[in-house]
């Protein structure tokens, strides 16, 4: 019989001795694993969670990461979230997925409530589901500037730089075939055309596969425009690269999703100066506070494959998961009543040289942002406004240059080089 | 019709099987068979219209998509009632399927296959540039309403839409019309030099895979809660379709089920081992490897295998 006890009772510690070992805050990462935007994220997350087991984990536990691919396809978004939910049963979910994707999978997330960070996905609709119906939608953040704040600061680079400094009146846009190409071209035709008096006057619409573009170009110089305004998030350093190798005579800017990797003049064959790109903070070029720039360089340190330099969505996961866990610990874990508050007044303010340069903060619930007029509950704090004291600016405008160096061109205040044409292009 | 005691038996011992799930496997696995059950659903209908025809629609997506974004819009935009919207959903896909009879009556083989997919395009660029306010444009819908919330809900609502839909089907292919069908993918001059009309008969036949398309797609977007143009009007939605029931054994009812249950439960398997994108060259693989071994498909493999050890037979 004692011989019975015992065992039961070795049994029974063995068993808490399991159970103790095996408590853990499980972390979710859903997004691509194969763009660099995805692997941004992720690495962004491993490196705060290594930072955080090293001083000893959160609330008593060690942080163990989970991975579920998207490839960036929409349902297999919301497989991956449901993976992580059900069959993981993580704590706290990181996005690195794209806007539909986010957009296919949040459903889940009101259905199973799980705090989620977004790092990657702008769009503003998903704020105003917040605004909405706070209850159900409160688990989630988005740490990036939502598109309505990028495209307000775009507008002020057209009236600036485009229509002041180099004097253009009309553009001529081209626009990949694709759902982001469709929502660009609606900014740029419904927003900073009107707002910074520059007439649209064409809109051509190109294949993601296309590999000559020299139609494509002889077209928009056809069109009579001053210049053109590129939309291209996928392949883009094949139009680049002809754009740059075809010396196609007329200025080019816009959204190039290639262009905001370190990587793109290795892809362009050195063929990619010239061109430029909006891209959110902090980008390729950006001069970094210190605190950012270590992180910069422990990244570095220890990832040897692309993307080589994190695209913004890398810082957005390494502060973001810090303050998902700092607002843990704070709230004794990830019940929502606590969690949710403990979130909202997250707030670190990075300096550089006495101002403030980068800031992860969220806009209250009931704030109105002055310029836009509208809340942004849940999203990160950001500036559209000069001098930028408030937060970081929505987005920056970046460009390279014909020796394979980049620069932030706009605006004034973080502008690391001047905004120029390429050698080639007559002004 | 055909019918024996031991098709009621084998049915009546599948779906206790299936009804019982809930209490074997985790809410995880349960995920996984919604999805299953969505896919055979659409599988079921593809092959109804071109397994049993030999007219391959590759624009499959179409179908689905119209019945989708229909409820979606009713539902989201109009607020009408969902068990009006399905309804309503089921009928205007139906109309939009006599796009696909009009090619059909004139073409078939590569050609109707390459006006079906024109088709998947062609809605593909539309539900984004028209009425955008109403179809949610290039990023699609959210937070539309849901049928049900938590994995077992779901797994029942999609399971009973999944059984059905084969058990109507089933029954609808034993009857002279099914066969007839059949027939027009072996020989449709023959069918035609018997009397019998193939132009009502791809009508009925298209109509039909119409109906089970625009229902599936309708239950489909009301368990998601969101739907976006990139993850229906999608090539690899359709080769998804196509190959469950191409690997399950096409002109069956049986057939695309089971090869809806295998390609989801293949991927939802290796998710955790291979997280990223290495995982489809193993599901490309197993399904090249068993396509070669058996064209006819698992089903086909199942047939013979018990053809060659049933009881009884001899040597």
């Amino acid at each position: 019989m004692t011989i019975l006890r015992n065992s039961a009772a070795l049994l029974g510690a063995m068993a808490l001795m399991a159970t103790a070992a095996s408590a853990e805050i499980k972390v979710g990462f859903i997004g691509s694993l194969s763009s660099d935007t995805g692997l941004s994220t992720l690495r962004g997350a491993e490196m705060a969670i290594d930072e955080l087991n090293a001083k000893g984990g959160v609330l008593g536990q060690q942080i163990v990461l989970v991975k579920a691919d998207t490839g960036e396809d929409v349902t297999e978004g919301v497989k991956a979230y449901e993976f992580l939910a059900e069959t993981e049963e993580v704590d706290f979910i990181i996005s690195g997925s794209i806007d539909d994707v986010s957009l296919g999978w949040l459903p889940r997330m009101q259905e199973f409530q799980i705090p989620t960070l977004d790092t990657w996905t702008s769009y503003v609709g998903i704020i105003d589901m917040i605004v909405d119906d706070y209850d159900s939608m409160r688990p989630y953040f988005m740490n990036i500037a939502s598109d309505e704040a990028l495209a307000t600061l775009y507008i002020d680079f057209g009236k600036d730089v485009l229509k002041e400094k180099m004097g253009w009146d009309s553009v001529v846009i081209l626009a990949e075939d694709t759902a982001f190409g469709g929502a660009i071209t609606g900014l740029v035709t419904e927003a900073l055309a009107p707002n910074a008096g520059i007439d649209v006057t064409e809109i051509i619409s190109f294949d993601i596969t296309t590999n000559d573009f020299a139609p494509i170009f002889a077209k928009a110089e056809a069109s009579g425009a001053d210049f053109i305004y590129l939309v291209s998030s996928v392949n883009s350093q094949v139009v680049s690269s002809q754009y740059v190798k075809l010396q196609v005579p007329m200025g080019m800017t816009g959204v190039n999703v290639a262009a905001l990797g370190h990587e793109f003049w290795e892809d362009t064959g050195g063929a990619g100066g010239g061109i430029s790109t909006l891209s959110p903070v902090p980008s390729l070029g950006f001069a970094l506070d210190p605190v950012n720039a270590e992180f910069l360089a422990q990244y570095q340190a220890r990832y040897d494959t692309r993307p080589s330099i994190p695209h913004f969505n890398g810082y957005n996961a390494y502060h973001g998961l810090k303050q998902a866990m700092a607002a843990a610990e704070e709230a004794g874990g990830f019940e929502l009543d606590a969690w949710v508050p403990a979130m909202e007044k997250q707030d670190d303010i990075f300096k550089k040289d006495g101002e403030m340069w980068l800031r992860w903060g969220w806009w209250g619930n009931d704030e109105i942002e002055p310029r836009t007029g509208r809340a942004y509950p849940h999203n990160i704090r950001f500036d559209i406004t000069e001098p930028y004291d408030e937060g970081a600016p929505s987005m920056v405008v970046i460009q390279w240059y014909e020796d394979g160096t980049n620069a932030v061109v706009y605006p004034d205040k973080f502008k690391t080089g001047e905004f120029v044409l390429p050698s080639w292009v007559k002004k | 019709m055909g019918l024996r005691w031991y098709h009621f038996a084998m049915w009546a011992g599948f779906i206790a099987l299936m009804y019982a799930m809930p209490e074997l496997v985790s809410k995880g696995t349960l995920r996984t068979f919604i999805f299953a059950n969505f896919l055979a659903v659409f599988a079921i209908s593809w092959d109804v219209l071109s397994g049993r025809t030999g007219y391959i629609s590759f624009g499959h997506p179409f179908l689905i998509g119209i019945g989708a974004y229909t409820t979606a819009i009713l539902t989201k935009r109009f607020d009408v009632a969902i068990e009006i919207s399905i309804p309503i959903a089921v009928v205007v896909t139906m109309i939009a399927s006599t796009l696909f009879i009009l090619p059909a009556l004139r073409i078939r083989g590569s050609y109707f296959a390459l006006v079906t997919l024109a088709f998947m395009e062609l809605i593909y660029q539309l539900v984004q540039v028209i009425r955008p306010d109403l179809t949610g444009g290039t990023r699609g819908m959210s937070g539309i309403q849901t049928l049900t919330r938590g994995a077992v809900n779901g797994y029942y609502m999609s399971l009973s839409l999944m059984l059905a839909v084969a058990i109507s089907m089933w029954l609808l292919m034993r009857t002279r019309v099914g066969t007839a069908l059949s027939a027009i993918g072996m020989s449709e001059d023959s069918v035609l030099g018997s009397g019998l009309s193939t132009t009502r008969l791809k009508l009925f036949a298209f109509l039909t895979g119409a109906f089970v398309a625009g229902l599936g797609g309708a239950f489909y977007v009301h368990y998601l809660g969101s739907i976006a143009p990139r993850a229906l009007f999608d090539i690899n939605f359709v080769f998804t379709i196509i190959v469950a029931a191409l690997i399950g054994g096409s002109s069956t009812i049986i057939g695309p089920m089971v090869g809806a249950f295998f390609l989801t439960y293949l991927l939802e398997y290796l998710r955790p081992y291979l997280p990223g994108a290495e995982r489809y060259f193993i599901y490309g693989g197993i399904a090249l490897l068993l396509y070669m071994y058996q064209p006819k498909g698992i089903y086909h493999i199942v047939m013979q295998a018990w053809e060659r050890f049933k009881p009884g037979k001899s040597a």
